[in-house]
């Protein structure tokens, strides 16, 4: 940890916490096992299962990497990771603008993605790359 | 010359050169994972209706690696903890608790969960005809005492019944039977079937038998004697095999699991869907009414391919973390600690983010891979 902290912090504080962690995880496990089998997905539908399941994992990897991982004391790696991190959201947003809009892969009939590929007829059809070639006559 | 921040933390970054170093080895390994998961995901959203076959897993005993690994993310922290309180015996019992706790991880993964796949088998038919002919035998079987038994049949009645339900577009040809391979018949010169008997196909078999049955219609094309993918009915001769099915793997299609998705296989934990062995009713399939034979194995289907693949992965990191792990045991990192106990320290902060990493990786595994 960049922060020090003395061991009365490591022996009292710092060791309730890693308890409290476990014991987060452990619920979490149980309530991902839960909601399988309650049967979430049969009652509310497979995405809402998916949505709620991997929130729990988020939440639990949160924990991990916040207080296992002591990010939470780690501040100055903190702030440059984040930074780092929001270069590449900003990377991404930025592509998506170019590319992203360009992308249509959901136009099948049965809604499954990949299925046409639709990528550049935009640009395609803007620069005139669809039309047949015209082959000039020579010059006499 | 001395090393600048070794063990001390540069002014700029709050970090030491280890922990740098671990923190860029661990976004590759996001990377790396990440271009996994997707392809997990991808694969998933765009299956076929009805073939992604992830209801042959058995939750319960991902839900218990799971708590195992948890586990162990606390001891590794617990032993770093200790050293920070010049505690040199309590690392040690929380390091041995962690390495025994990884350990645990990997026997129930590969000396459980992977041979229990391997040694169960998914036959299917030629056509429509075949199969119904099989799942007659498997079902007017009258031998049928105890309750387990008893309760398996329901199973099989509800699952393979072929003349009160609609199976939307898959054949039942397409539909497999499940369960041990127990033996085989041959013919020898004079026409006359022999039989062999195969091992147990459970317990301490496991990983022997892994592995020992393969056959695909598509291979009869092939020149050479094995073709290139091993075949084993073209190795042995094989003109029948003996099977005791286990739980059946059909769905039974009610209306609450259709409305979900079109599962060909059933879900986890419904009825018997567990690696439970066979139930001592082997019923013989001819030859020629198979199609294909495959354990679950990664060429069983793509689920499995990704399967493997995912936690293999994991599965190495996590045998590389019991390796290093038991270094920082031994009498050199006990030297190493009496020399300079706050780089031996840092040592053990970096195991553990490499450990939680592992730990990390399997919170996300869990869910996709076993129960949606």
């Amino acid at each position: 940890m960049a922060d020090e902290h003395n061991a009365e912090w490591y022996e009292n504080t710092f060791k309730r916490m890693i308890y409290w962690v476990g014991g987060v995880l452990i619920a979490g496990t149980a309530i991902t096992y839960a909601i399988d089998k309650w049967g979430v997905a049969e009652k509310f539908g497979l995405l809402t299962a998916v949505i709620f399941g991997l929130t729990v994992a988020t939440i639990k990897a949160a924990t991990v990497i916040v207080i296992f991982m002591h990010l939470k004391w780690d501040w100055k790696f903190k702030t440059i990771s984040l930074t780092l991190i929001s270069t590449v959201l900003f990377f991404i947003g930025m592509m998506w603008l170019t590319v992203g809009s360009e992308v249509k892969t959901y136009e099948s009939n049965d809604g499954k993605p990949g299925r046409i590929d639709n990528t550049w007829k935009h640009g395609e059809h803007a620069i005139g790359l669809n039309k047949p070639a015209e082959i000039q006559p020579p010059k006499e | 010359m001395e090393i600048p921040y070794n063990s001390t933390a540069r002014p700029d970054t709050g970090l030491y050169n280890g922990k740098v170093g671990i923190w860029l080895f661990l976004a590759s390994e996001v990377m790396l994972f990440g271009a996994l998961f997707s392809a997990y995901v991808l694969l998933r959203v765009g299956a076929e209706p009805g073939n992604w076959s992830m209801g042959l897993m058995s939750k319960e005993v991902g839900a218990f690696n799971t708590l195992i690994l948890i586990a162990s993310s606390a001891t590794i922290v617990l032993a770093w903890v200790s050293l920070k309180l010049k505690d040199w015996n309590g690392y040690r019992k929380w390091k041995i608790a962690t390495v025994v706790f990884a350990s645990m991880f990997l026997i129930v993964k590969w000396g459980y969960e992977w041979p229990a796949k391997f040694t169960h088998y998914d036959v299917t038919f030629v056509n429509d005809k075949a199969a119904e002919t099989v799942f007659a035998e498997v079902l007017n079987k009258d031998d049928y005492n105890d309750e387990c038994q008893k309760h398996h049949k329901e199973i099989w009645s509800a699952r393979y019944n072929i003349d009160g339900k609609d199976w939307g577009s898959v054949d039942t040809k397409d539909k497999p039977l499940d369960g041990y391979i127990v033996g085989y018949y041959t013919k020898n010169e004079n026409g006359e079937r022999e039989h062999h008997k195969v091992g147990q196909t459970f317990g301490i078999y496991f990983w022997s038998h892994a592995f020992a049955w393969r056959h695909d219609k598509r291979n009869e094309g092939r020149t050479t004697a094995t073709g290139a993918k091993r075949d084993t009915f073209r190795e042995k001769g094989v003109v029948a095999v003996e099977i005791e099915p286990a739980h059946g793997t059909w769905d039974n299609h009610t209306d609450k699991h259709a409305s979900v998705t079109d599962r060909r296989y059933a879900k986890a934990g419904d009825g018997h869907a567990t690696d439970a062995g066979g139930h001592g009713h082997a019923i013989t399939i001819e030859a020629e009414q198979i199609s294909r034979v495959s354990s679950y194995e990664p060429a069983h289907s793509t689920f499995f391919a990704v399967y493997y693949t995912l936690t293999g992965l994991h599965a190495l990191h996590v045998f590389g973390g019991i390796l290093v792990m038991l270094y920082h045991l031994m009498p050199i990192s006990r030297r190493m600690y009496e020399s300079d106990p706050d780089r031996f320290t840092n040592r053990i902060e970096i195991t553990g983010l490499f450990w939680h990493f592992v730990d990390l990786v399997w919170i996300f595994l869990f869910p996709i891979l076993y129960l949606f």
